[in-house]
C-alpha cells in the first residue's frame, strides 16, 4: 500500500509539472482513437458540479457494461436533442463521438451525498455504438447474482458486494431472472428507452452502489463510476474485457 | 495545484479494504421472530442462512409471491404490486474503508440522519442503518411520473414505519 501511494504521489507530481498551467484537456489513449475528459468535468458549466480531482477507481477491474465498443459516455439531458441541450435529434451523430464526458452528479434533484451540490445524477448515461433501439446488449460487469428486476431497472450484486444498476433496458429483452447467478460478461438485456410506461431517451443508465466504512460507522452510497468505466473500456478495446 | 493536492489527499485516505461489518444484534424479540401465523416458506427458506436482522414491511409479510434473493451477508426481497415493485434489502459487507481524517467524507458520513429518503431515477428509496447494517427500502413504478407512490414520499414513509424484523440469526 505504501509503495502504491509513493508511486501515486510521484505520478501526481510529474503530471503537475507538465500540466499545471494547461487547461483541462481531453486525455488521449493510444487505442482505437478513444479520448475522454477527466472525471468530474461536466459540460456545459451550468449542468452541475462533478467531483473534480477524484480519480479514484471505486470499482476496480469491472467489465464494461456494454458488450461491444464503441460506446459513448456523455449527457442525455444537455447533449444534442436533450431536454436542456442544443436543438436537434438525440440520434445526432455528434452524440455518438469521443471524447467521453462524465455526467455523474449532473443536475438532478436526487439526494447524493458524494456530489458537491448534495444532489445530482446517481450514475452515468452511456450510449451504445449507435441509436438503434433494442439492439445492443448490456452485460454483467462482474460475476454475481441478479437481486432485483423492476419496471425498468435490473440490479446485479457482484461478488465484491457492490450493487450495479442497469436502467432502461427493453423489458422484453431481459435475459436474466431474480436470483439467477450470472458470470462476468453475461448478457442481461438490450439498451432501450424504457422508463416503465413512460419513455426516456435510448441509453443505458449505469450506477454503482457500495458501502463505505468510516470509523465505526458505515453508509451505502452511489460512488463515481466514470473512472472505473474508463478503465474497463480500455480493457474492452484491448480485447481483454 | 490545489486540485492535485486534493486528489492525492483523497486517494491517500481511501483504502480499498473490504470486509464484514459488526452487527449489534437487537435483544431477541420472540414475538417478532415467531409470529402466530408462520411466515410463508418462500421467506423462511430464503433467509435460512442469512446472518443479519431481516426487516420487511409488515403489510407484505404474508405475500406468497415475494421473491427472496439472499445469502450469508445480504438479502433482497421484492414484492410485486399493481403497477409497482417494492424492494427491501440489507447488506453487512463493506467495500471500502475511509480514514476519519478525510474531511471530504466527514460531512457525508455523519451518522445522522439515520434515515434518508431519496428520490432516485423515477423511483424512491429510504436508506438507513440499523444494528450496524445498511438497509434500503424502495419503490419503482410502471408510471413514475403519474403514480403517487413514486411521485410522493408518503407511501414509502408508511412502509418504512411498518418494517418488522422477521428473522435472521447471529
Ligand atoms: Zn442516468
Amino acid at each position: 500500500m505504501r509503495y502504491f501511494l509513493i508511486a501515486l504521489i510521484a505520478i501526481g507530481l510529474t503530471a503537475c509539472a507538465t500540466k499545471d498551467n494547461k487547461k483541462v484537456e481531453q486525455q488521449t489513449w493510444k487505442g482505437k482513437g478513444f479520448t475522454y475528459y477527466p472525471a468530474g468535468y461536466l459540460k456545459p458549466s451550468n449542468s452541475g458540479r462533478g467531483r473534480r480531482g477524484d480519480n479514484y477507481i471505486y470499482a476496480p477491474n469491472i467489465r464494461f457494461p456494454l458488450a461491444y465498443a464503441p460506446a459513448y459516455i456523455n449527457s442525455q439531458v444537455y447533449g444534442i436533442g436533450g431536454q436542456f441541450g442544443p436543438r436537434g435529434s438525440l440520434c445526432d451523430q455528434r452524440n455518438y463521438k469521443y471524447p467521453w464526458r462524465d455526467n455523474y452528479c449532473e443536475k438532478r434533484t436526487r439526494g447524493m451525498p458524494l456530489c458537491p451540490a448534495g444532489v445530482g445524477h446517481q450514475g452515468v448515461d452511456i450510449r451504445a455504438k449507435d441509436c438503434r433501439d433494442n439492439t445492443h446488449y448490456a452485460v454483467a460487469v462482474e460475476e454475481g447474482v441478479i437481486t432485483y428486476i423492476g419496471s425498468y431497472s435490473v440490479k446485479l450484486r457482484g461478488t465484491s458486494g457492490r450493487t450495479y444498476r442497469y436502467l432502461h433496458l427493453n423489458s422484453h429483452s431481459i435475459q436474466v431472472r431474480r436470483g439467477q447467478r450470472v458470470w462476468r460478461g453475461q448478457k442481461i438485456g438490450r439498451v432501450s428507452d424504457n422508463m416503465g410506461k413512460t419513455k426516456t431517451s435510448i441509453h443505458l443508465h449505469f450506477d454503482i452502489k457500495q458501502t463505505i466504512r468510516f470509523g465505526n460507522y458505515s453508509k451505502s452510497v452511489y460512488v463515481p463510476p466514470y473512472t472505473s468505466l474508463v478503465d474497463a473500456y480500455k480493457r474492452l478495446l484491448r480485447g481483454r474485457p | 495545484m490545489r486540485l492535485l493536492l486534493t486528489t492525492l489527499f483523497l486517494l491517500s485516505s481511501l483504502n480499498a479494504d473490504s470486509g464484514i461489518l459488526d452487527i449489534k444484534w437487537p435483544k431477541p424479540n420472540l414475538q417478532q421472530q415467531k409470529p402466530s401465523t408462520p411466515y410463508p416458506t418462500v421467506l423462511t427458506k430464503g433467509i435460512k442462512n442469512t446472518k443479519l436482522p431481516i426487516y420487511i414491511p409488515s403489510s407484505f409479510a404474508y405475500d406468497e409471491k415475494m421473491v427472496v434473493v439472499a445469502d450469508k451477508n445480504f438479502y433482497t426481497i421484492s414484492f410485486l404490486l399493481q403497477g409497482a415493485t417494492v424492494m427491501v434489502s440489507g447488506d453487512r459487507t463493506f467495500q471500502q474503508s475511509i480514514s476519519t481524517s478525510n474531511s471530504d467524507f466527514q460531512k457525508m458520513m455523519k451518522p445522522s440522519p439515520t434515515i434518508e429518503f431519496m428520490e432516485e431515477e423515477g423511483m424512491r428509496s429510504a436508506n438507513f442503518n440499523r444494528h450496524g447494517v445498511n438497509y434500503e427500502l424502495s419503490i419503482e413504478c410502471d408510471k413514475p411520473k403519474e403514480d403517487a407512490r413514486c411521485k410522493e414520499e408518503d407511501f414509502l414513509r408508511k412502509l418504512y414505519s411498518k418494517l418488522i424484523m422477521v428473522g435472521g440469526r447471529p
